[in-house]
């Protein structure tokens, strides 16, 4: 396929700024231990990938919400598209060059950023070749119809895992046996087999991960609350690439043990807290300096985002590995947005709300994520029935011409007042 | 004849024959979308219509408000009707998780109309055996129900007998279609449309009597010479047959269609063959059903495309797409190619649902007959 953008591997760009951000963690003496743990994670991930073709190693380019605990036990190196593409765009500012190549292949502009941006990192060489392209239709339309030119473009196989809508037990068979297919395609592709001892452990794992976020989530409901605004991007990011993994155990049992010590002097992520607010969707990852700052500024502290970091209910069950890979992921918050937008759904957005004594929300208005903004009105009402205030923030999660830190700034401004007010 | 089909569109959603089933006591189900079988919706003794927004370009401030300005302007214009009372004489909806627009639509539906009945089937996106033993468990969850709602049975029979019915439907709107592929076609594509709209507006049996009255009229061809080209729409649901005639006005003929509003929602059969239940031939053939973009591999789709360019004798294709439609916008790319690759050029257009085909689109539509009359020479 041709196309007029050319970039280079950008894997060494992103183990570079992982070593830089190291090296500046470690000069700041109010550094957290789990900030510098995170690094150090990405690097590893970025490290294997880079080095996966010169080891002989099989690599599996995935989309989001993927159930890479599969490749993992696989001994298959896994490369998170998104991730990886939109670290490299926030290190490397190259955000127009990789949505001017997905542009080139086609691509129309209301196909969302992320998805757009992606193809065109691998159309434009930025992410390596994979030997697989592996997507599902998690979390949306367009995971769902990304694959397929993917793999056009790397000329390389794929598959595609249909995760049903609704939580049934007809449903749960159908995914298991879409799992067991796709186990099935990877061995014969890849000629390694399926190490079901190794998928056990993992899962085992995975189930401590989701207790730990779950630990996480109740400690954030302390006034005042102790979790940082980044910190929510740092816990997406080590579910997203790190589901299962000894090291993922050890980031989170990290920032547990950081947030109960803050719990228990009393010290929270903001120096006054004044406001507690509740998140929808992600917000603009080039702004989470400034979000930061507005926060300190304003005493402002992200306490609960129902669909992010709220896992739902269930334990996963290592004698049944694979049926515990799809329970998983029915219970990924993302989920209470996909699948049909209930009573049940909705109480808990109000719930939420409840329990972590919310003042406001902020809704990411994603102009490109259809699904996520068709919720607005829907959630601003529920909320409103409980006298919680939405602000909804026109944004698009990575591309920096959509909207700038003064427009974000006056609104959010406005919306401390407003709850100032009350 | 084409005024008794003309006028049913005009009143939808409120039309004559619906208000006097009403009026009779029958119920009226809305459907959303091609992967929810209305025949077993038929068979309780429900009249099912399909939800669709304004025929015509409006504006669509509520549902723009509900749904957000980026989601597709389909689903918010069908919101739209629903918030102002327009489909208040429904007892029921039934959706599907097609894609994300009509999923959430059916969501703000369930929540803000609160129609009586509401129901969502998983559609799985694929058609292996595992995927038709779940559309399967869904089309029997439907049933069950249905049955409960209206405290009654849906017997084989009634199955049976609706299946009949839209068979016969599907077989007079393939007849339809046949006088579409000689040199000189006897109905246009804007008139086709009229009667495919009136299809999903009014009960099959008035449909059936009134399609095999028009067809009988049918003699003449639409003009004394060859079209200019022939055409073929493809894409998201459309509903505005000015669009297609303000295409044909300029002297080519659309000869052929893709869309959830005509060849993919009637074009294949159901198949009795005796050796399953009726509700098992209907399960099957609607996941079988020509594909709509949302499934996979999109090959099939392709190649159904590719089987209808040749049927129809199709000099270029058309494809329209409504912003925020991104399952059709994720397969044009790879749809361009293919059909580039037999020799077929492609009008990609943007638009926006119930489009009259504006002042821009004329003018590209003007482009692409031109290009494709220097290819002929």
């Amino acid at each position: 396929m041709r196309h007029s953008v050319q970039l280079t591997d950008k894997l060494d760009t992103l183990i570079r700024a992982c070593g830089v951000l190291l090296r500046m963690n470690k000069a700041r003496p109010d550094a957290r231990e789990s900030e510098r743990m995170y690094y150090e994670m990405l690097s590893s991930y970025f490290v294997r990938l880079k080095n996966a073709r010169d080891e002989g190693k099989f690599v599996a380019a995935h989309t989001v919400f993927f159930p890479s605990e599969i490749l993992y036990a696989m001994d298959i190196v896994p490369m998170h598209t998104e991730t990886t593409t939109w670290m490299i765009s926030l290190f490397t500012g190259e955000c127009a060059d990789l949505l001017a190549a997905g542009s080139d292949l086609g691509l129309a502009p209301e196909i969302c950023t992320p998805h757009r941006g992606l193809a065109g990192a691998f159309a434009s060489g930025a992410l390596p070749r994979p030997d697989v392209m592996l997507w599902s239709n998690l979390i949306c339309d367009n995971t769902a119809k990304s694959g397929e030119l993917l793999m056009e473009v790397n000329q390389c196989p794929g598959f595609f895992l249909d995760h049903p809508f609704q939580h049934s037990e007809d449903e749960m068979q159908y995914l298991v046996a879409e799992l067991r297919s796709m186990v099935q395609y990877l061995e014969d592709l890849s000629g390694q087999k399926m190490d079901w001892d190794r998928l056990s452990g993992i899962v085992d794992r995975m189930d401590r991960q989701i207790e730990l976020f779950r630990e996480i989530c109740e400690l954030r409901k302390a006034v005042p609350s102790p979790f940082h605004f980044q910190g929510f991007l740092e816990l997406l990011t080590i579910d997203y690439l790190f589901p299962g993994q000894p090291a993922a155990i050890d980031y989170l049992e990290t920032v547990r043990q950081e947030l109960a010590e803050k719990v228990a002097s009393g010290q929270g992520a903001v120096s006054d807290e004044r406001f507690r607010l509740m998140s929808f969707f992600i917000p603009p990852m080039y702004l989470i300096g400034f979000l930061e700052r507005i926060s300190q500024e304003y005493g402002a502290v992200s306490v609960v985002e129902p669909f992010f970091t709220f896992w739902g209910e269930g334990r996963l069950d290592p004698s049944k590995p694979l049926e515990s890979v799809a329970e998983k992921s029915y219970m990924l918050p993302e989920m209470r947005m996909y699948g049909p937008l209930d009573d049940r759904a909705l109480k808990s957005i109000v719930g939420c709300a409840n329990d972590y004594k919310v003042d406001g929300a902020i809704y990411y208005a994603d102009i490109g994520c259809r699904h996520t903004c068709a919720t607005i009105k829907l959630f601003k009402d529920v909320l409103h029935d409980v006298d919680v205030p939405v602000l909804t923030l026109d944004c698009d999660v990575v591309d920096p011409t959509v909207t700038s830190e003064e427009e974000m700034r006056e609104k959010l401004e406005q919306f401390f007042e407003l709850l100032e007010d009350r | 004849m084409l005024d008794r089909f003309r006028e049913v569109n005009e009143t939808f959603p409120k039309t004559a024959e619906i208000l006097e089933q009403k009026r009779r006591g029958r119920k009226v189900f809305g459907w959303l979308c091609t992967y929810v079988p209305e025949e077993i919706i038929h068979a309780a003794g429900i009249l099912p219509v399909r939800i669709t927004g304004h025929t015509h370009e409006t504006e669509l401030e509520d549902g723009s408000a509900y749904l957000y300005a980026n989601n597709c302007s389909f689903s918010r214009s069908c919101l739209q009707l629903g918030l102002r009372g327009e489909y208040d004489f429904l007892d029921g909806v039934v959706g599907s998780s097609t894609c994300d627009g009509a999923r959430r639509l059916f969501d703000l539906w369930r929540h803000y109309i609160k129609t009586p009945f509401n129901h969502i089937l998983t559609i799985p996106r694929k058609q292996t055996e595992e995927a038709h033993a779940l559309y399967y468990r869904q089309v029997v969850q439907l049933k069950e129900q249905l049955e409960e709602f209206l405290g009654t049975r849906i017997t084989d029979e009634a199955l049976q007998e609706s299946i009949e019915l839209y068979n016969k439907s599907r077989e007079l709107l393939k007849r339809l279609y046949d006088l579409r592929k000689p040199d000189q076609p006897l109905i246009t594509g804007a008139e086709t449309m009229e009667v495919l709209n009136a299809g999903l507006r009014m009960s099959k049996e008035l449909f059936n009597e009134y399609l095999e009255g028009f067809l009988s009229d049918l003699s003449a061809p639409v003009d004394s010479r060859r079209p200019r080209a022939r055409l073929m729409v493809s894409g998201s649901v459309l509903t505005n047959p000015e669009f297609i005639k303000s295409i044909e006005d300029q002297g080519a003929l659309v000869v052929a269609d893709e869309l959830c509003t005509s060849t993919r929602y009637w074009s294949d059969p159901v198949m009795l063959d005796g050796n399953g239940t009726p509700l098992q031939a209907i399960s099957r053939r609607y996941l079988n059903n020509f594909p709509c973009a949302r499934m996979f591999p999109s090959d099939v789709r392709f190649n159904r495309i590719l089987d209808l360019v040749r049927d129809f004798r199709v000099d270029g294709v058309i494809s329209q797409i409504i912003r925020y439609c991104v399952t059709y916008a994720h397969d044009l790319p790879l749809l361009t190619r293919r059909l580039e690759a037999q020799g077929i050029p492609i009008l990609a257009l943007d638009v926006e649902y119930g489009t009259s085909g504006s002042g821009q689109i004329q003018t590209r539509v003007q482009a692409f007959l031109e290009m494709l009359d220097a290819k002929r020479k």
